[in-house]
């Protein structure tokens, strides 16, 4: 069969008519005309893009029985989706068009007329070489399961599964203690208002116990997830006993598993473990929660308290954002228990990011707390008694004696981050936190599509924030994942071939969304195209040629540079 | 019945992201913005931090889809006037203003510009640059329509005839009777996305803003940086024939008046340092600040990195700094970390402003039926636990306009406000 090629100059008023010379180009595209293996219909159009252009293109498609469509116009930006839907109203497929910006590549940049009008010639020339070599391309459409697995059943993990679970839409929510809750559960009170206590958070627990569309799965750890948006095949394992497993199919994946607190006794210069009665924050709201009491290991309450912000800030290089205003909450509790008692807060940067932090750090302080900013801090300890030996920001060196030190230790990732990680196939960050697809636009979501990150497993959080996390992946994936509504996977993706792919998984270790699998008894990669996104990394690491990408293939490629620069 | 459609008010970052997810599902979406464009103040920047990311780059895609997107009505000039009902159906009243060009017919190519004979001061620019009575704010913008300013356009305005930039319109896309119009929709939830605004730097006559030429607020410091900017990307002074030798950044301006910490201006601070030091390596650069407020895990890194390029860190009281000078050459008088007066000078000083309610925060507030905090902001529900719902059942929040935030806590907060509306109403 003989190609068709219809290409379509638009004067976009007089942007392009008046900047190259139509005239000219209809006559030399139309010169091009080698009847009957390749036969050119060259046209102008004062607007392609309006309303009146966009059918006198369907029109002409259908009339002349077009095989191949070449615009020259403005940038794809622009106006690519517009001419591809017209593509889409007639029978032509939309991958066998091509736009070609003359516009922005020539009409608007070069000033002269003559030169401008040969760089568009040999534009076009190359769009309609390119063109011929583009092949029909199909949207697929892949049925999807609604249900969620989230990971950790700490605060983000439980309000996720909220905000999720519904009369269609089924979660499973794992977690590897013994009890729902997380670390939350281990509070007194919640910042920064102190008068909140934890039954909003009970209240949670219960309703997650309660909802019959959540399913619990405790002291339960994931074994395998493997799948795509839409179709994850996921299987569970108890901790304790490995025999007993669960098996089902999620359309998308929550990952939740929080935060650990560095160790202390790492950092030597402050005395933990070493010497007596310097507790971790964490050590003194279990205890406060447990008992109602914070007391020195003598049993007697502390005439004085040292609290020391940002323990292991230096080592992990970042903010962990929450201890500065847990430790006012703390220093609260010690001034409401023992009102004599002497607190000195020892920091280096107050954070304070919410708009309600800088009222309650005013509020401690007004409770008779005192505040020191340090350069070095070190604990030591002479006969009994336990000083703070510290550098001022004026470089004077002083020291304080205190019962009880507490200390803020930095937040890192959770234990495990890695091999859940490995398992999902998503990436950790230089912080060692999970990596976010976007820094900026897409937080909660990471490289592969269908699994998600939320709370403290991405970036330290406060309990709000990790909340806001949960309704934002419940706003991903109740407007992507939707019950009954069929995904359209990526169409210009990438291909290998059987023949000549040698089995080097090259391929394997360079594509960002795991989007290929090995086929051992044959010896080759093969694409998951429901997964690919066409970044053409497999393309250009391919050693033997095999991969290609669709819509991007060497051979169009070639076949438009090859016009374009002749 | 519950209506299933949606109001966004605000077409910044996170007004876009909420309308983009939302229209995703077949939802219909009515964004209502009262500027001419969408980007809200994301694409003033050049660069985010802390990766130094193209600001425009990031967020042109997502502008872009909403133009294309056919589930979204976007009303540009427009500003909510009435809202009535509840949950599942609420009825809008909205004020349209008249652009007087065609978003459907003019195609951006900007030849009405020129013949205007108006020129006004841009203040998209930060006045830093002027404007025609018909006008896109910046290169770049989207919609790429202009619109005329009826204020100041001679024909509109009645002061003369003139049809210059009807005539210059190959398109027939002007049109000089259109009128403003009031609009009816029906919803069934409404997301406000409404944003912030920044302290008016007159309030600190102490750090000279308006009284010496040579200090800037960090915002036109942004503008003087961008490549599209009123400058094209060159550091000019409005006094002075050469680029600034040194330059003193004041961080916290501000903060104790509003009683909290804007949460990004370090960032921001640290990031117009950063631009300096790449376009003026041979400028000092100091950097007056408090503490340092990095809650993001990759924000220390960049602190870090900012210091090595050789940017003078200095840890000082803001509310001692004083600067004084005159048209070309200023002095900062600040306390030093051993709380002795110290002096030193600079061609150019820029204020980094507390982030505040946006202006029509109040009106909004009354007209909606939502709650303002004690700051001045829209109040969340139940703020210790973090939440995006306001005081009204169906009506949720989104980005800046519940408090300070970088551009990543607003794409959070607009897809958990997303999350909320689909279950609400799904």
């Amino acid at each position: 069969m003989s190609d068709k090629i219809g290409v379509y100059v638009c004067e976009c008023g007089p942007n392009i008519a008046d900047k190259v010379d139509i005239k000219k180009i209809l006559a030399e595209i139309s010169a091009l005309n080698e009847p009957p293996e390749k036969i050119i219909i060259a046209k102008k159009h004062k607007l392609l893009c309006s309303k009146e252009g966009q059918d006198f293109l369907a029109d002409e498609i259908t009339k002349n029985e077009l095989t191949h469509l070449v615009i020259a116009a403005c940038s794809p930006r622009d106006h690519d989706i517009t001419f591809m839907n017209v593509c889409k109203k007639t029978d032509l497929n939309p991958y066998l068009y091509k736009l070609v910006n003359i516009r922005e590549h020539c009409a608007w940049i070069i000033p002269d007329k003559d030169e401008a009008t040969e760089k568009a010639i040999q534009y076009i020339r190359a769009g309609i070489s390119r063109v011929t070599y583009q092949a029909p391309l199909t949207e697929k459409e892949l049925d999807s399961i609604p249900d969620v697995l989230v990971i950790g059943a700490g605060i983000a993990g439980i309000e996720a599964s909220l905000s999720l679970a519904g009369e269609n839409r089924k979660v499973y929510l794992v977690e590897k203690t013994s009890s729902i809750g997380g670390k939350v559960t281990r509070f007194e009170k919640i910042l920064p208002h102190q008068g909140t206590n934890l039954d909003i958070i009970q209240e949670k627990i219960q309703a997650v116990q309660e909802n019959e569309n959540i399913k619990v799965f405790t002291e339960t750890e994931v074994e395998k997830a493997i799948g795509f948006f839409g179709n994850f095949e996921i299987i569970l394992k108890n901790i304790h006993n490995e025999e007993q497993k669960n098996d089902f199919k999620v359309g998308a994946v929550v990952v939740a598993t929080g935060f650990d607190l560095t160790d202390p006794e790492k950092i030597p210069r402050y005395g933990y473990g070493k010497i007596e009665d310097i507790y971790t924050s964490m050590e003194i709201e279990e205890s406060n929660s447990k008992t109602g009491k914070i007391l020195l290991k003598s049993g007697k309450p502390p005439k004085s308290a040292a609290l020391i912000h940002c323990v292991g800030r230096e080592e992990k290089g970042y903010c962990s954002r929450v201890c500065c205003n847990y430790m006012f909450k703390i220093a609260q509790y010690l001034k409401e228990k023992i009102p004599a008692i002497k607190i000195t807060e020892f920091y280096q940067d107050l954070c304070l990011p919410n708009k309600a932090d800088q009222e309650f750090f005013i509020d401690t302080k007004n409770k008779g707390v005192d505040f020191i900013r340090f350069k070095d801090i070190a604990v030591r300890q002479k006969d009994k008694e336990k000083f703070i030996e510290y550098t001022k920001m004026d470089g004077k060196k002083e020291k304080i004696s205190a019962e009880m030190i507490i200390l803020a230790p930095a937040i890192e990732p959770a234990e495990g981050s890695k091999d859940i990680a490995e398992l999902l196939n998503i990436s950790l960050d230089e912080t060692g936190f999970f990596q976010e697809a976007h820094q900026k636009l897409n937080p909660v979501a990471t490289s592969i599509d269908g699994v998600y990150i939320i709370g403290s497993a991405q970036n330290p959080k406060d309990i709000s924030d990790s909340i806001i996390d949960a309704q934002a992946v419940g706003g991903k994936i109740l407007t992507q994942l939707i019950p009954g509504v069929k995904l359209v996977p990526e169409v210009t993706v990438s291909e290998i071939s059987d023949a000549f792919c040698t089995g080097c998984q090259t391929c394997l270790s360079v594509c960002s969304y795991g989007a290929i699998y090995f086929d051992e008894d044959r010896n080759i990669s093969i694409v998951n195209e429901a997964i690919c996104r066409g970044c053409g990394n497999c393309v250009a690491s391919c050693p033997s040629g095999a991969a290609h990408a669709k819509h991007f293939t060497s051979a169009q490629i070639y076949q438009e540079v090859l016009e374009a620069i002749r | 019945m519950n209506n299933s459609d949606i109001l966004v008010i605000g077409a910044g970052v996170a007004g876009i992201e909420a309308s983009l997810l939302l229209a995703d599902t077949g939802k219909k979406v009515y964004l209502v913005e009262k500027a001419s464009l969408t980007g809200g103040n994301v694409i003033k920047y050049e660069d985010v931090f802390s990766n130094m990311e193209c600001s425009t780059c990031m967020i042109a895609p997502k502008q872009q889809e909403v133009l294309q997107s056919e589930n979204i009505e976007l009303l540009t000039l427009s500003t909510v006037e009435k809202v009535q009902g509840e949950i599942g159906d609420f009825t809008v009243t909205i004020n349209k203003k008249a652009r007087y060009v065609s978003l459907i017919d003019c195609i951006g190519c900007g030849m009405c510009y020129e013949p205007c004979p108006v020129s006004l001061k841009n203040e998209f620019e930060q006045n830093l640059s002027e404007k025609k009575a018909i006008y896109v704010p910046c290169p770049g913008s989207l919609p790429n329509v202009p619109a005329i300013d009826p204020e100041h356009c001679l024909q509109l305005n009645g002061k003369k005839t003139c049809n210059a930039c009807v005539e210059a319109c190959a398109f027939g896309a002007i049109n000089l009777s259109d009128k403003d119009e009031k609009i009816e929709i029906k919803v069934g939830a409404i997301i406000v996305a409404s944003g912030f605004d920044i302290i008016d730097p007159a309030g600190f006559p102490q750090y000279g803003y308006g009284k010496y030429p040579n200090v800037y607020t960090a915002m036109e410091a942004e503008r003087l940086y961008a490549s599209n900017g009123p400058t094209e990307g060159e550091i000019t002074l409005r006094k002075g024939d050469a680029p600034p030798k040194s330059i003193a950044i004041i961080q916290c301006v501000g903060r104790e008046q509003q009683g909290y910490c804007s949460s990004v201006c370090c960032m921001y601070s640290l990031k117009l340092a950063h631009y300096l030091k790449h376009k003026l390596p041979d400028a000092k650069i100091y950097n007056f600040h408090s503490d340092w407020c990095m809650p993001g895990k990759y924000y220390q890194k960049f602190h870090q990195d900012v210091k090595e390029e050789g940017v003078d860190f200095i840890y000082s009281p803001v509310a001692k700094i004083k600067v004084e000078g005159n048209d070309k050459s200023l002095s900062i008088e600040y306390y030093n970390g051993k709380n002795e007066k110290e002096k030193l000078s600079a061609d150019m000083v820029i204020l980094s402003l507390a982030m505040m309610q946006g202006k029509d925060t109040a009106s909004l507030s009354k007209l909606l039926g939502i709650e303002q905090d004690t700051k001045g902001f829209f109040m969340n529900q139940a703020i210790q636990l973090g939440s995006v719902d306001t005081s009204k059942p169906g009506i949720f929040l989104a980005g800046c306009a519940e408090g300070p935030k970088d551009i990543q806590g607003s794409i959070t907060q607009a897809e958990a406000a997303v999350g909320k509306v689909m279950s609400y109403l799904s």
